[in-house]
């Protein structure tokens, strides 16, 4: 080759190699810089810059909102389900993760210059005091040029000559999508929080097995630090509000939910100067500490709460009753109350952990038969029953079902001091005719979980195989209006009886079948249990909101599937005693259960439970 | 400015522009100016030291080109020598004095602590400068000198334009890391202004591509692990000791030759050819012709300046001749030329830097290379006992694998944080070499995932395959330019894709993992 041709031609390949690479960024775009026009998966670039991919979805999607919470990344847990549930508007949650107050002003100023706007829900969290303005990381910290003012120019060409791992791997991502959120799209693009559907079903009980799974609250690290630009931050805050009073904009500020050593970092005379100063500029809602703090189980690590928390926020400001929380959660904080405020800010007295929490054993049994030739592990008999039964009664148990549990957690209905939940699976007909009788001689409430598609049924479905008798509607109905007996789900056809079962491949519990493609997998749960909770419901009138999984069997997949169709309370066949936390609903998933049978004496199922 | 970096590139990008567009006798003005401004990108402060230097050995050399000129005019025959002695003193003066300005500026920043340092150990107390060292001092102060040198020998005119000699003095695509460049061969190539040639751009493109492949995707890649360990190499068996230096000489290696390649390619785009630095160093049968294959114009420098001045200085030829009378034989007539080998690399270890471990590292060299002379026959003898087993190149391997080992354990000396810290990683390798910390994981805790061992390990053998034709079959761009032109394409593509993936982007890339803390 020529040297001319040879130069002309690595010139070419030199800009060849520049479109290459900027055409895979412009194409599959990352950040979101360019649109995303190809993909729309805003979920992906959303994590790999928020800032720029919130701004890019909101570009096409602003008219789906009217109002937006802003702040750093606790402020995922503002809930906008709730928030439009309260005001009737429809909120998108912008929030970016490691935003300061600077980040988070220029981020209103555009919604506002550029967007209806009805309301603006800040977070003002400590956290911003420390740094009001801090540069992130050049590509996955930087906010979009028309934000932060940079050349469009310099913005563009660096997006589009950005590192092409970015690029490979959100097409890498691509094939490992799935319907649970991973660390490459954990953003929720439709409300723009955090996608939690893994952490909203995560089991949460026991404190000590708490610090085991979460260590850093154990020995939480003491230091002391600087609310070094606590007046730039106020100040911020301040314009913020200016420019929502103006362009008539409803404006709220909160300040959420810290966990009690973290509160401990900051020097107390410089957060009562903080809420000082906050409360002159506006008025803000203030649940910076309280109760909820002493108890890490709320809380991701010291100063990020969970769901739970978010919508105790949002109850007490907006008054719904129906959410517990603990008394004094909060405070609305003016210019006229603050010092008022101040003057008790610190005195939070920790609840004990016999308040906030409640030990519930749960006892499984199947079959109740009378002859004792027939007992087995999933057979009790009636005579064992009643021992067993009696025994729980002496020693002081008090039978409760899934209801009052759920409106433990949720409403902080109270409890029996000595609850146990009785619970038998697939809802045989002995349940009626042998337990129910038992269970109303000692006044024992228990729970039913029953087989939808053999629900009373002698046979096997639609086929000539005889089965034990499962009971129907007008026993469930008796048995529920008696107020003793609660009928819940064992799903409607994850329990087939391979045996039997005519139709392939067999669901001899709720796991998906290998290879089984998770959205239709995900959809076919969500079906079962809609057909479930329907049949149950009409049979007893009574609401379903509780699922034993069949064999005890469970994923996360299905666990997240039901919590989204309402499911509140799940049981396993775990064995295991039980915390369940008021205010936690993740306290209500995947409970543990003791198998009970003849094998067992009354005396060793009392000890089994707790004693 | 980084020779690897953008603004780098756009400063030799638009210079070329202006270059070429350029009237050819204003040419050296424009690489002045690119110069200028390369140079004091880096802050005025170094511009002066600069200054300094070009402006005494520019002067240096005015007044020994006139001194030489009053020789030449002095008649012939017998009153010629007394006349001589006047200006023959002036230009030993006048040289002296620069050396004495020169070597002392070069002294007192670079080295000057470290005697501070000594003097305290010795109880003395003296006060550190703590001077920031100039860019390229050590380069352009041997390359300014030599200009001086030449003059005073009569083998190069001086220059009477000061901006041209500053040019020579600041050329600036060889500011960081030379090579060293004679005023003979250089300063016309700078100031003739050259004519665009489609040659000397695939050459410059050629050595700009390599470069910056050597540099950035393996030598800045094998640093990760070098850095790693050898920093804190008591937390390492020997072992990954020893895998670390083995990094560190291919390091060194790529990021040196191929900051040279990188600045010839440069300089070659302009139409300047700078003295080739590197000739495939692992390549060498013997020490001492690694050194002749390494760093090239350093080991010239010191051959023609210290090297050959110091066996022909009274001194040494009284030695020579004491040795000759009193040992006798080989020996006698060895010794001076081995001192003055041992000279030249205690002061090649000193100008790498201000530390016992150069020293050390000078000794090092100095002695193997005055052993080898001492032992060649023995060697000899080997060699042709070997060739009769057959013509297999066998003791050739053994010449370049003995080499490669005494070269590597200098390398302990050069890269180790301190003298004490070499001897002691070198008593590590030796006695606790642990094989299995190279499998058990260990390696993939040094900051590099797989992938960078495996860009590694391809690198460095599509590296030697290349050396090989270039040892074998001369350049490598003629040795391409005999295939057809579509894989030609294809090895640019390849280079360039390399370089984008594994070298320019090789950090700052942060994994959706590590971006977020998920709450």
């Amino acid at each position: 080759m020529k040297a001319k041709h040879w130069c002309m031609m690595f010139l070419a390949s030199v800009v060849l190699v520049g479109l290459l690479l900027a055409g895979l960024n412009f194409l599959v775009d990352p950040f979101g810089a360019f649109g995303d026009t190809i993909f729309q998966w805003w979920s992906y670039d959303e994590t790999t810059n928020p800032r720029i991919a919130k701004q890019t979805y909101l570009e096409t999607h602003h008219g789906e909102y009217d109002s937006y919470i802003v702040g750093c990344s606790s402020t995922s847990s503002f809930p906008v389900a709730a928030l439009n549930e309260y005001t009737g508007d429809r909120f998108y949650n912008a929030f970016v993760y490691g935003a300061d107050m600077e980040d988070t002003e220029l981020q209103v100023n555009y919604l506002l210059d550029h967007y209806e706007v009805k309301n603006i829900v800040l977070n003002v969290h400590i956290v911003n005091t420390l740094h009001y303005s801090d540069p992130g990381e050049p590509m996955t910290g930087a906010m979009p040029a028309s934000l932060s003012g940079e050349n469009p120019v310099s913005y563009t060409l660096r997006y589009l000559f950005a590192d092409p791992r970015y690029a490979l791997a959100k097409l890498d991502a691509l094939g490992e999508d799935t319907w649970l959120p991973q660390t490459f799209d954990v953003f929720d693009e439709a409300t723009g929080e955090y996608d939690k559907r893994l952490r909203d079903i995560e089991p949460i009980g026991d404190l000590e097995r708490y610090f085991e799974a979460y260590p850093e609250f154990v020995n939480y690290p003491s230091y002391t630090v600087d609310m070094v630009d606590l007046e730039e931050t106020v100040a911020s805050v301040a314009r913020i509000k200016a420019r929502c009073d103006e362009a008539g904009v409803d404006f709220l500020a909160v300040c959420p939910t810290n966990y009690v050593d973290y509160l401990r970092l900051y020097q107390p005379e410089q957060v009562e100067e903080f809420f000082r100063q906050l409360a002159q500029v506006t008025d803000f809602w203030d649940f910076s500490f309280n109760a909820i703090s002493y108890d890490p189980r709320f809380f991701y690590d010291g100063s990020h709460f969970r769901n739970a928390v978010g919508e105790m926020m949002f109850a007490e400001i907006y008054g719904n009753d129906s959410v517990w929380r603990p008394e004094d959660f909060g405070t609305l904080v003016t210019a006229e109350n603050v010092e008022e405020h101040l003057a008790t800010y610190w005195d939070v007295p920790e609840p004990a952990e016999e308040d906030r929490t409640a030990q519930v054993p749960i006892l499984c049994y199947h079959s109740v038969v009378e002859d004792p030739a027939l007992a087995s592990a999933y057979a009790i008999t009636a005579e064992a029953f009643e021992a067993q039964i009696r025994a729980l009664s002496e020693a002081g148990y008090v039978g409760v079902t899934t209801e009052e549990l759920i409106a433990y957690v949720y409403e902080g209905a109270p409890l029996p001091d000595k609850p146990v939940l009785i619970t038998f699976d697939d809802g045989y007909l002995d349940n009626y005719t042998l337990a129910y009788p038992i269970l109303q001689k000692y006044n024992m409430k228990a729970t039913i979980f029953a087989v939808g598609s053999t629900f009373g049924s002698t046979y096997y479905k639609d086929t000539d195989h005889a089965m034990t008798p499962h009971f129907g509607a007008e026993e469930a109905r008796e048995m529920a209006q008696s107020g003793l007996i609660s009928i819940q789900s064992h799903t409607y056809d994850f329990h087939q009886w391979a045996p039997y079962e005519e139709s392939e491949p067999v669901r001899s519990n709720i796991l998906p079948l290998e290879g089984e493609d998770e959205w239709e997998y995900a959809d076919l749960v969500a079906q079962d249990f809609q057909k479930s909770r329907a049949l149950l419901e009409e049979a007893t009138g009574q609401a379903v909101e509780a699922l034993a999984f069949p064999g005890g069997e469970h994923c996360e997949l299905a666990e997240a599937v039901l919590r989204l169709e309402g499911v509140k309370l799940t049981v396993t066949t775990q064995a295991g005693g039980n915390t369940i936390v008021k205010g936690l609903p993740q306290s209500l998933y995947c409970l543990g259960r003791y198998y009970s049978s003849d094998a067992l004496t009354p005396e060793q199922v009392v000890e089994m439970i707790g004693g | 400015m980084s020779i690897t970096s953008l603004p780098f590139l756009a400063l030799v990008a638009g210079g070329l522009v202006l270059y070429y567009l350029c009237p050819k006798g204003g040419r050296w003005v424009v690489l002045l100016a690119l110069s200028c401004v390369f140079y004091l990108s880096g802050g005025w402060g170094a511009g002066c030291y600069l200054l300094f230097t070009a402006l005494t050995t520019w002067a240096a050399g005015l007044a020994l080109g006139r001194l030489n000129a009053a020789l030449d005019a002095l008649p012939a025959g017998e009153g010629r020598r007394a006349a001589a002695r006047g200006p023959e003193r002036g230009k030993r003066l006048t040289v002296l004095f620069v050396l004495l300005a020169n070597f002392g500026l070069l002294y007192a920043v670079k080295y000057w602590d470290f005697t501070a340092s000594l003097a305290g150990g010795l109880g003395l107390t003296l006060p550190t400068l703590d001077l920031l060292v100039p860019l390229g001092l050590s380069f352009y102060t041997f390359q300014a000198v030599g200009y001086v040198i030449d003059t005073y020998r009569g083998k190069v005119e001086p220059e009477k334009n000061p901006l041209k000699y500053l040019l020579f003095v600041s050329f600036f695509p060889q500011m960081t890391q030379g090579p060293i460049g004679r005023y003979g061969e250089l300063a016309p190539q700078l100031l003739r202004g050259n004519g665009f040639s489609w040659e000397n751009c695939r050459a410059g493109l050629t050595d700009i591509l390599a470069g910056l492949l050597k540099k950035l995707v393996l030598a800045d890649r094998a640093g990760v692990v070098v850095s790693a360990v050898i920093d804190h190499y008591t937390e390492y068996s020997g072992s990954v000791i020893a895998f670390a230096v083995l990094l560190y000489c291919l390091q060194i290696y790529c990021d040196f030759s191929g900051g040279i390649d990188l600045v010839r390619g440069v300089a070659r785009l302009y139409g300047v050819e700078l003295a080739e630095n590197f000739r495939r160093p692992f390549f060498a049968t013997s020490v001492a012709d690694f050194w002749r294959r390494w760093h090239i114009s350093l080991g010239t420098w010191m051959k023609d300046y210290v090297f050959y001045p110091l066996s022909l200085s009274r001194p040494f030829l009284k030695l020579g001749k004491f040795t000759r009378r009193r040992v006798g034989g080989r020996l006698g007539k060895l010794i001076p030329s081995a001192l003055a080998t041992f000279v030249v690399y205690l002061i090649i270890g000193f100008w790498h830097g201000a530390q016992w471990k150069y020293v050390a590292f000078g000794i090092w060299n100095g002695t193997i290379i005055s052993l080898s002379q001492l032992l060649k026959p023995t060697f000899s003898a080997w060699r042709a006992r070997l060739d009769r087993l057959g013509e297999s190149g066998l003791y050739h391997a053994f010449e370049v694998l003995r080499t490669f080992l005494l070269v590597f354990i200098g390398r302990y000396l050069a890269r180790g944080i301190g003298f004490m810290a070499a001897v002691n990683m070198l008593l590590a390798t030796v006695f606790r070499f642990t094989p299995s910390d190279l499998w058990n994981g260990t390696l993939m805790g040094l900051g590099l995932a797989g992938i960078d061992y495996w860009v590694l390990l391809i690198g460095t053998i599509i590296l030697f395959v290349i050396e090989t034709i270039q040892e074998k079959q001369g350049s490598l761009a003629a040795f391409l330019d005999r295939r057809p032109a579509v894989l030609q394409w294809l090895v640019v593509m390849a280079g360039l894709l390399c370089l984008l993936y594994f070298g320019i982007f090789r950090e700052g890339y942060i994994a959706s993992q590590f971006i977020y803390q998920q709450y």
